[in-house]
């Protein structure tokens, strides 16, 4: 009886989701990782790989709209979930936090910069008036070694005030 | 390209038990024994798989699946906080910004806020080293456990303590945290508490120390209750009984200072490792706890704690 509720309660080596607003359906392992599943299985290789234990935020993607390290995510724990990389911010059109970023000088080689947009995006969704404060702890988990975060932050406070104003 | 590392887990390919209640979960671990392990959010045993700290099990049991072990309430004497709260909701959490500032100010310190967005409370706890021990060991919380027969409820101090000396069983289940509601009284008419933790650099780093301390003072001004707690890096946290002892009935002065100061260094037994050594961990606890309790002294002051709705 026990034998046929763990059978029961086994997940299927398949994965359904929304990625960038398409919906997905991929035959993988359940503990394969979310940013193995981007770039390897779906060459979305905005969002990158670096640390791939959760301290650098490179890899950072958004999972219902909350900022999370796509490195220490497994892929059931994406079952049914709305994702969205780098790549599905601005596909239209520069998203205005890309667009502070390139004015502000906010990156220099630019391999930090998907997952600092991201978590900016992250940021300006849950709190559009954030405090330096607030801003400092938002962008904690993202390493930058070329900028010195000077750009970083203008680029956010931009981003910030261009939201206010035209809202 | 996927990594060799992650290759070689992905052969191993674990299986995912999702369990529809805590009665199947235990049952799940009993069955399968060390060939599976609890996950919540994951984030602590994902950095242990991927540096091998940790093999990965055959089976992991996904509590996320259980219904009924997230979310906070308040009830008349406590907050009963769900094992499966991730972080961030603690953080951000009005009954906890209220009644125990210093938690909030414990999950802030750890790691970022990606992270938090995952990992989650119960998940702090279990690992035995996490930055939010402290805090529930001074407060006095009760965690509440899943047992397979009947539930069962232990002071945080009292686990910290048997987890000094042995493993708590495997297939125990956290399932909620008790955190009790403190209120001035007549005989303690001013609370106080505090958290500090030092890391290697200011925001996102792991502990090298963490100190808590909660209490109150009588109206003469002598320390009606306490509790000090360290931990930090490795350290599973424990009280001080030695300096808490020292200070009960007694005024916060220069010289209780200093005796307190040199009993949480001989008294506070942390665990070295190649980035700080026992000497200056012991140091730096003894001078977090004593800058606390003299700012206590030197003025009324609502740090740690705001006054409970009458």
């Amino acid at each position: 009886m026990i034998h046929k509720i763990l059978a029961e309660r086994r997940t299927e080596m398949d994965l359904e989701c929304e990625i960038n607003g398409e919906p997905i359906s991929l035959d993988v392992p359940p503990t394969r990782r979310l940013l193995s599943i981007l770039r390897d299985d779906l060459q979305l290789t905005g969002t990158k790989v670096s640390c791939e234990i959760g301290r650098c935020g490179a890899c950072m993607v958004l999972v219902d709209g909350q900022q999370v390290n796509s490195c220490l995510t497994m892929a059931y724990q994406c079952d049914g979930k709305s994702i969205t990389t780098i790549e599905g911010l601005g596909s239209s059109e520069v998203d205005p936090i890309q667009q502070c970023f390139l004015e502000e000088g906010g990156y220099q080689c630019g391999y930090c910069t998907p997952g600092m947009i991201i978590s900016v995006k992250a940021l300006l969704t849950h709190n559009p008036e954030p405090s330096a404060e607030d801003i400092e702890e938002a962008m904690s988990g993202n390493l930058c070694r070329c900028t010195g975060y000077g750009g970083i932050i203008r680029s956010v406070q931009k981003a910030v005030s261009l939201r206010r104003n035209t809202q | 390209m996927a990594s060799e590392h992650e290759n070689m887990l992905m052969s191993m390919s674990p299986s995912v038990l999702h369990p529809r209640d805590m009665t199947e979960a235990w049952t799940f671990k009993k069955l399968l024994d060390s060939d599976a392990v609890y996950v919540a959010g994951g984030t602590l045993l994902r950095t242990q798989w991927e540096s091998g700290q940790a093999a990965m099990p055959k089976h992991l049991i996904d509590l996320s699946s259980i219904p009924g072990l997230k979310g906070i309430e308040k009830e008349e004497h406590s907050l009963a906080i769900g094992a499966l709260t991730p972080l961030s909701e603690c953080r951000k959490d009005e009954h906890i910004r209220l009644h125990c500032p210093m938690l909030v100010d414990a999950i802030r310190s750890i790691a970022a806020i990606s992270v938090r967005n995952v990992a989650t409370i119960g998940g702090n706890i279990v690992s035995r080293v996490g930055d939010c021990l402290p805090v529930f060991i001074v407060c006095q919380a009760d965690f509440e456990w899943n047992t397979g027969l009947s539930p069962m409820t232990e002071d945080a101090s009292e686990w910290t303590e048997r987890l000094q000396a042995q493993l708590p069983k495997a297939s125990h289940l956290l399932t909620r945290i008790h955190l009790p509601l403190f209120k001035t009284t007549e005989i303690v008419p001013r609370r106080f508490g505090a958290f500090h933790k030092v890391g290697r650099r200011e925001a996102f780093t792991p502990s090298l120390i963490t100190v808590a301390l909660n209490g109150g003072l009588k109206a003469d001004g002598t320390v009606g209750e306490i509790r000090v707690a360290a931990g930090g890096g490795q350290t599973i946290p424990h009280r001080l009984f030695a300096a808490e002892k020292l200070m009960k009935g007694q005024q916060i002065n220069r010289e209780l200072l200093a005796a307190v100061h040199q009993t949480i260094v001989d008294g506070y037994k942390p665990k070295p490792d190649p980035f700080a050594t026992e000497a200056y961990r012991k140091k730096t606890a003894a001078n977090l706890i004593v800058a606390e309790l003299w700012k206590i002294a030197a003025g009324p002051s609502d740090e740690g704690r705001e006054r409970d709705d009458p």
